[in-house]
């Protein structure tokens, strides 16, 4: 278990952690969401030991984090690095001994690796020679080269294609699944929600949203109706009692509702009019649950 | 994992990529290049020397004639050394026209050369030629005489003629220290600010692609900096190995001018210095270059480094004069400026083994609290990215 715990750092009059605490397990896969400038870089810079914490601590199992456990973590930074000049494949097997792995293991590691990431012709060009997508592929590889059991990743969707994305969450998924230890921050609300049961948000330093992704919307206050109509029900449907917020595209309607309002009240007043289609009641998305949250 | 073994994958890593990359390969073929192109031009220019030689006294003569025999035995005719021989009147005369050039040394009484100094070249190399047909000249007489072979062996190994220079008496070995320690001097200049100029801009390169947050995350930065010193250092002294023998080996085969032999112990102080010296100065430069994130702004984080070299240097020339001053003595225990001073001195023979002692002491104790500031610096320079920060920032935001 890795227990972020009372997270707390400044610099100068600027808090960017203020008691941020959660915990992942292993075989979980954390997506950690917040605004820009909330605190995910540095959080997982705590991981690392690569700021000093005004107070708190980051623990494996319970016990501080020695440099020989970090052996056995990997890390994709935020501001991609890599050696420019450097063969992938050699750099992958310089990380992987770095983490304690033997030299030639490290190698066939690396590149197994570029395989498995659709780059196995590229192992030995230099990294800068390498297309900005893929240079982010190695650096995945970076991180997974010495078979982690905790992988924190910092925005590493950023810069993918769709089907670099796909190959990215299969990698965590499966890495998860074997029973490591995964944490990645990301923007892209509805990609978590499709890769992760596990979710914390944090804003301004704090933790203020954490758990099961279905537990967590299912506990939400809140139901989401929605409804395709040519006509506009707006003013109309803002008038109803407990009705939240409404809004509508010029095409769809969203209707947000307390969760113990009966549905068929909105439908019923809706109804008196012919043309709606595509009637849904629903859960609210991740994105609006991070959007009250942060709020 | 124990520390030795990561700090010799950063090593191994440096020497790997560095070694064999373009730059890397293409400044030590440079350097020896100009270096030998500098040994080399001189020779190819000048073709044949001539010689101008002054007599004063008797017994010149005979010595003369069999030189200028010896010297143009095997040439071709048109590639014969001319000699030009004039009669002086007095020794004071000879030593005039010495100093005036019109002569490159004096032969007197035929028992003694008068140089102008101990390093010009081409008296040198006629003094050696006078020196061979004096012994010839002896020889002969000897046998001529039935003298016994320990004589001739004598005459052999010694030498028959007086030396003297008009800077007063000069041996092959003074000569030879004043060489090193003017030589030496040049080259740990040389060497201590570009190799450690690699080192800076080794430490902002991998600041400025971002490299360093994936190599901090398991490796510390005091072994980062370390074993990217250690590695530049190798690499440095290799390559300044490599064109100091290509040099006096084509010297040798290019006879430019004679080397002298150089004092084995001045040779060990001279690398032991440029070890130190580099270790000084690249730690202090890799902590500059973790100051800046870019390439552009690294010039400028080393300037107050490249200034303290620069100002050792010139104030050694002073101590190249005196060699036993005040400024000597104190220079020679401030860390930063003994590299340049400390092996001078010890070529010019006014340095006591204590003092020695005492400045290497100094020396590497400062390469110890280097390491550690330079480490603390280097630390907290690495992950603040953006504009400059102040030596004083970057010690005190020390996160690792
Ligand atoms: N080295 C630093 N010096 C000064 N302030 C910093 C430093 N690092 C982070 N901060 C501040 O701390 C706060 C949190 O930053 P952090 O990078 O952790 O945010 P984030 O959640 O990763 O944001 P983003 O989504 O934009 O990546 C910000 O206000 C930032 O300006
Ligand atoms: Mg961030």
């Amino acid at each position: 278990m890795l227990q972020m715990q009372d997270l707390t750092k400044s610099y100068g009059d600027v808090v960017a952690l203020d008691g941020c605490t959660f915990a992942v397990g292993p075989g979980q896969m954390l997506g950690f969401l917040g605004p820009n400038g909330s605190g995910k870089t540095t959080t997982m810079r705590a991981v690392f030991g690569l700021i000093r914490l005004d107070r708190g601590a980051v623990t494996l199992n319970g016990n501080p984090i020695s440099p020989n456990d970090r052996l056995a973590f990997g890390y994709m930074p935020e501001q991609r690095g890599l050696y420019p000049k450097m063969k992938a494949g050699d750099q992958l097997a310089y990380l992987g001994a770095l983490h304690g792995m033997e030299q030639a293991e490290a190698r066939r590691a690396g590149l197994q690796l570029l395989d498995e990431l659709g780059l196995a012709d590229r192992a030995e060009d230099p990294v800068e020679e390498l297309s900005f997508g893929n240079q982010q592929r190695v650096q995945l590889a970076a991180a997974l080269v010495h078979d982690p059991s905790v992988l924190v990743l910092d925005e590493p969707f950023n810069g993918l294609d769709p089907i670099g994305a796909e190959t990215m969450a299969n990698v965590l998924r499966q890495r998860a699944q074997n029973g490591a230890t995964v944490i990645f921050s990301s923007h892209q609300l509805d990609m978590v929600e499709d890769l992760c049961e596990e979710v914390a948000v944090i804003n301004a330093g704090r933790i203020v949203m954490e758990g099961n992704v279905r537990d967590l919307k299912a506990a939400s206050p809140h139901r989401v109706i929605e409804f395709e109509s040519s006509n506009g029900y707006a003013a109309v449907l803002d008038q109803l009692d407990g009705v939240i917020t409404t809004s509508f595209d010029g095409h769809r309607h969203t209707v947000i509702v307390p969760a113990e309002l009966d549905v068929r009240q909105v439908l019923n007043r809706a109804d008196s009019d012919s043309g709606i289609q595509h009637i849904s009641y629903s859960t609210p998305s991740l994105s609006q649950l991070f959007k009250e949250a942060v709020a | 994992m124990k520390t030795s073994s990561t700090l010799r994958l950063v090593v191994m890593r440096e020497l790997r990529e560095r070694g064999r990359s373009a730059a890397y390969i293409a400044s030590t073929i440079i350097t020896t290049v100009l270096i030998l192109l500098a040994i080399l031009l001189p020779t190819l220019l000048s073709g044949s020397t001539d010689y101008s030689i002054g007599m004063v006294g008797t017994g010149n003569q005979e010595i003369v004639d069999l030189a200028i025999d010896i010297e143009n035995t095997d040439a071709e005719p048109d590639q014969e050394t001319q000699f030009s021989v004039t009669t002086l009147e007095s020794v004071e005369a000879a030593e005039e026209a010495l100093s005036s050039e019109e002569i490159d040394a004096a032969l007197v009484n035929g028992s003694e050369i008068l140089l102008r100094s101990a390093s010009g070249a081409s008296g040198d190399d006629l003094s050696g030629l006078l020196q061979y047909a004096a012994s010839t000249l002896e020889i002969d007489r000897l046998v001529a005489t039935a003298g016994s072979d320990a004589d001739v062996v004598d005459i052999l190994a010694g030498e028959p003629l007086g030396l003297r220079t008009l800077e007063g008496v000069a041996s092959e070995e003074n000569q030879a220290r004043t060489v090193i320690a003017y030589g030496g001097l040049m080259l740990m200049y040389i060497a201590v600010l570009s190799y450690g100029a690699w080192t800076l801009t080794g430490v902002t390169e991998e600041k400025s692609n971002r490299v360093v947050e994936v190599l901090l995350a398991t490796v510390k930065p005091w072994q980062l900096l370390a074993g990217k010193v250690i590695g530049i250092g190798a690499l440095g002294l290799a390559q300044f190995v490599f064109t100091a023998v290509a040099a006096l080996v084509t010297l040798r085969v290019a006879g430019t001018f004679d080397l002298p032999a150089f004092p084995t112990d001045s040779l060990v102080m001279l690398i032991l210095w440029f070890l130190l010296g580099f270790a000084m100065y690249s730690l202090l430069f890799g902590a500059a270059g973790s100051l800046v994130s870019r390439m552009e702004d690294a010039q400028s984080a080393s300037t107050p480094l490249t200034l303290v070299a620069l100002v050792g240097f010139f104030m050694s020339f002073l101590v190249l004069d005196d060699p036993d001053g005040v400024l000597a003595i104190v220079m020679t225990y401030v860390p930063l400026t003994a590299p340049f001073v400390v092996p001078v001195r010890f070529a010019l023979e006014s340095i006591s083994m204590v003092a020695l002692i005492g400045s290497v002491v100094v020396a590497i104790g400062f390469i110890i609290g280097t390491t550690f500031l330079a480490g603390r610096v280097y630390a907290g320079g690495l992950l603040q990215f953006g504009s400059k920060l102040k030596w004083r920032e970057a010690l005190q935001s020390s996160d690792l």
